[in-house]
């Protein structure tokens, strides 16, 4: 019991990590909360459904459509409101309420197209038999969407920390006026990081039939709170830290459900407020309010 | 400790990290006193300024004000005894008018209608009375945060790079007021880049080096200290 | 005579006469309810400038404080409801640590505080206290027009209280903790304790407003009454107005809550997205709200 606990944990621990890892890039680059980010993993989700459903095409093979257009929607979604809000006199609330009206604007669209029905792609589209791992078995679409989830952990470390743009990327997150002073095009390294936020979301998105059960216009608000609780247990603004933060989530709902099933929807809420209470340093360093 | 002394600062350390910002600073400071407080960046004046006013609390050491320690108070239990302060990056009530900023500050001294006209009128803030501080340019927000450290009745005064941004004639404007303000009975802590304007105000200045004190005396004195020249030219 | 107090003694009226001549007086309840919620909402974020995203937990404990005063202490109404308000006062002294947190900290952590006592409220293992996912039945003391007229007195309450705010030091030195927290010390404001104060006292007219709605209802199940969006309405209705003024949450509210009574309710995902674009659009060009636009061709607006 203990084994599959274990194990499951850490295979959903990947996943949450890559869930949560965008939100923690965006917020490290532009100190802001997208609340908008489980609504872009929640289309990220419709469009995988979609190509699913349409052209038969496994989640595995949407995800380089999701990355493009994510992208780019990233990229518009920067140039069309960030530097404007950067401008005015507080910029932390006014991005916070105006990425809140664009998560309704984006739900009330998918209901719109949608409809209210949960969907799921069947997960025997990778094979009805189970995987051996660890000593324990699991469905495939499991294991594939961890390894998809630590690929692209990799890939953002690979881009972070060897990458002309991820050098950038890194200054920016340390200083933004001193990255500027220093040459670098901050808005030109932030609108890339949105898009790659969005593009990491939406390849969440993509695998989350199979990890959350079922997908849904409604599924956003839900995501973006569990994707905070995993970064504030990580580290915000330190998108490497946000594994961390992933695989304790991970592991902390599997032991839940394993062992206490009717509170482990507590969970991510609980933790949530913990650790912003009794851990705050880091969180706290914009702007601090005095106790 | 000197029985006069309205604020006696004790061996006051604090550290950010590995940073230690003070390092066992003590000094005094009498009734109507103006004292400079000079240094490089990063010498711990504006920490120093921060604990005294209780921004921040410090490591070690004591604060007393009239022999009474503060240093575990509050900032409004500060305020209510009789120190104040300025920023260096003036923090006004952005949304509130100037007559509104000061108006904030008056209930817990008790000021009145009266009390919050003579000081905008003190500090040349009358015409601007009803508008947003928002609005303000950076010289007359300086002003405002002197009108609203000052309508709280404060004993001790401590100001952080009140002169820096401003020009010749607001800095000969801004030293007369400081002038009448220590003479009303209030000790000035002023922490100051700008030489020249320090040197309109007091002869006595402490210097500062990685948090502690270096030197204490008249500023023509520092200007030939051996140990203050290698402060700021040695390294 | 106090500016606003004309105006709130017109809006109170309003509530009195209209039943007498409009017959959906469910409607003009929930009317009245989400109005007291914009004004709550307006005591805490457009006076102090914290964005409680988790509003409705104290609406929520507010009904089910008062429900559980009557089933299981078996008080009469009007004592439950003074429960039901002592219970959402309650949760918010137990929250008020986050008011540590500071912007958007503080608004997602308060939605988390209001998950956590929905999941707690509803869970099948406390069903024989709260009675879990199966919900509320007051039916024994139901009495549509005695409720009525308890939410045009918290109504009156709510009204009154931002009345005070906007006519007082108080309400401007809470303003300047919005503002300036470390400035609104060195004005010798305790901020701790002003900002705590307007904490609960905007807890406590949601945990009213909460009471007087189980009553009003007298059968609801946990979701709706720790439903997000009765948060989100609040928020946007004051939003759209005006923070900290005392018309602001009115207009919005009348405004935005009879589109959706109107266009909403069919078809909440129109209504959904006229809302979302409500919202970028005030942060983009008018982020003070609809009252400024008055302010700004003159018109004395309270």
């Amino acid at each position: 019991m203990i084994a599959y606990t274990l194990s499951a944990g850490l295979l959903f621990g990947l996943y949450f990590s890559l869930a949560a890892l965008g939100l923690n890039l965006v917020f490290g680059v532009m100190r802001l909360i997208n609340l908008a980010h489980g609504d872009f993993l929640m289309l990220g989700a419709f469009l995988a459904y979609g190509l699913y459903t349409v052209a038969g095409l496994n989640p595995l093979y949407a995800i380089p459509a999701e990355v493009v257009v994510f992208m780019f929607a990233g990229v518009i979604l920067y140039y069309a409101v960030v530097p404007r809000l950067l401008a005015s006199h507080n910029p932390e609330m006014l991005s916070f309420i105006l990425l809140f009206g664009l998560s309704q604007i984006i739900e009330a669209l998918a209901v719109i197209a949608f409809g209210n029905d949960e969907r799921a792609i069947p997960s025997t589209i990778y094979g009805s038999r189970p995987v051996s791992l660890f000593g324990q078995t699991f469905p495939v679409a499991w294991v594939v969407s961890a390894a998809v989830s630590a690929l692209a952990l990799l890939a953002v470390y690979l881009y972070l920390h060897h990458s002309r743009l991820g050098y950038a990327t890194r200054a920016v997150m340390a200083s933004r006026d001193e990255a500027a002073g220093t040459g670098i095009n901050v808005h030109r390294v932030s609108a890339i990081a949105l898009g790659v936020g969005l593009a990491l979301a939406a390849t969440a998105g993509a695998f989350s039939a199979f990890m959350l059960g079922s997908i849904g216009p409604d599924m956003g608000i839900h995501i973006t709170t569990v994707s905070f609780a995993v970064i504030v247990i990580g580290s915000l603004g330190n998108p490497l830290g946000t594994v961390l933060g992933g695989l304790v989530y991970g592991l902390g709902l599997m032991f839940m459900e394993t062992y206490h099933p009717s509170w482990a929807d507590l969970l991510p809420f609980v933790l949530l407020i913990v650790i912003l209470l009794i851990r705050p340093s880091g969180l706290l360093g914009q702007r601090v309010r005095l106790a | 400790m000197c029985p006069s002394a309205l604020l006696s600062v004790e061996r006051l350390s604090k550290r950010f990290g590995a940073f230690a910002a003070l390092d066992g600073l003590s000094l005094e400071l009498a009734p109507g006193e103006i004292l400079g407080l000079v240094g490089p960046n990063g010498s711990g004046k504006t920490t120093a300024i921060n604990v005294i006013s209780g921004v921040y609390t410090a490591d070690s050491g004591t604060i007393r004000l009239e022999g009474r320690p503060v240093g575990n108070l509050p900032i409004h239990r500060r305020t209510r005894l009789g120190i104040n302060r300025t920023f260096q990056v003036p923090k006004p009530f952005k949304a509130l008018t100037v007559a509104e900023n000061l108006e904030v500050a008056a209930v817990h001294s008790n000021a009145g209608r009266e009390d919050i006209a003579r000081h905008l009128d003190l500090l040349d803030l009358s015409p601007l009375a009803d508008r947003q501080a928002l609005t303000l340019n950076s010289a007359q927000q300086k002003r405002l945060d002197l009108a609203r450290a000052m309508i709280t009745r404060p004993r001790l005064l401590l100001v952080d790079e009140l002169g820096a941004g401003l020009n010749p004639a607001e800095l000969t404007r801004m030293a007369q007021m400081l002038q009448e303000i220590a003479r009303s009975g209030v000790a000035l802590l002023v922490v100051e880049h700008l030489l020249g304007f320090l040197r309109v105000l007091t002869s006595r200045v402490v210097v500062m080096d990685a948090g502690r004190e270096i030197f204490e005396g008249s500023l023509e004195a520092a200007a030939k200290d051996s140990r203050v020249i290698d402060v700021f030219f040695g390294h | 005579m106090p500016r606003g107090v004309w105006f709130s003694v017109g809006v109170v009226l309003l509530f009195v006469v209209l039943p007498f001549v409009y017959g959906n007086h469910d409607l003009l309840f929930s009317m009245m309810m989400y109005l007291v919620l914009a004004q709550g909402i307006n005591v805490l974020f457009g006076f102090t400038g914290y964005l409680p995203f988790g509003y409705v937990g104290f609406f929520g404990a507010g009904a089910y404080g008062m429900s559980l005063a009557i089933l299981l202490l078996h008080f009469p109404p009007f004592a439950a409801l003074i429960a039901g308000a002592a219970a959402a006062v309650l949760v918010a002294l137990v929250l008020a640590p986050l008011l540590r947190l500071s912007g958007a900290y503080f608004a997602i952590a308060s939605l988390a505080a209001s998950e956590v006592l929905y999941y707690v409220i509803s869970n099948p293992h406390l069903t024989s206290i709260t009675q879990g996912p199966y919900g509320i039945n007051l039916a024994a003391v139901y009495d549509s027009s005695a409720s009525y007229a308890v939410m045009v007195a918290v109504l009156a309450l709510a009204l009154g209280m931002v009345v005070y705010l906007r006519n007082s030091r108080t309400g401007l030195a809470l303003q300047a903790i919005r503002e300036e927290p470390v400035s609104a010390g060195f004005a010798g404001v305790n901020v701790v304790r002003e900002r705590t104060r307007a904490w609960l006292m905007s807890a406590a007219l949601a945990g009213l407003a909460g009471g007087a709605y189980a009553w009003h209802v007298s059968v609801f199940y946990p979701k709706p009454v720790f439903d997000l969006n009765i948060s989100v309405f609040a928020i946007v209705f004051t939003l759209f107005g005006g923070v900290a003024t005392l018309s602001g949450p009115v207009v919005g509210t009348l405004l935005l809550y009879g589109l959706y009574n109107w266009i909403g309710i069919s078809q909440p995902q129109y209504f959904q997205l006229v809302f979302g674009v409500v919202i970028v659009a005030l942060v983009l060009f008018l982020p003070n709200g609809l009252v400024s636009l008055l302010r700004r061709v003159g018109a004395n607006v309270p």
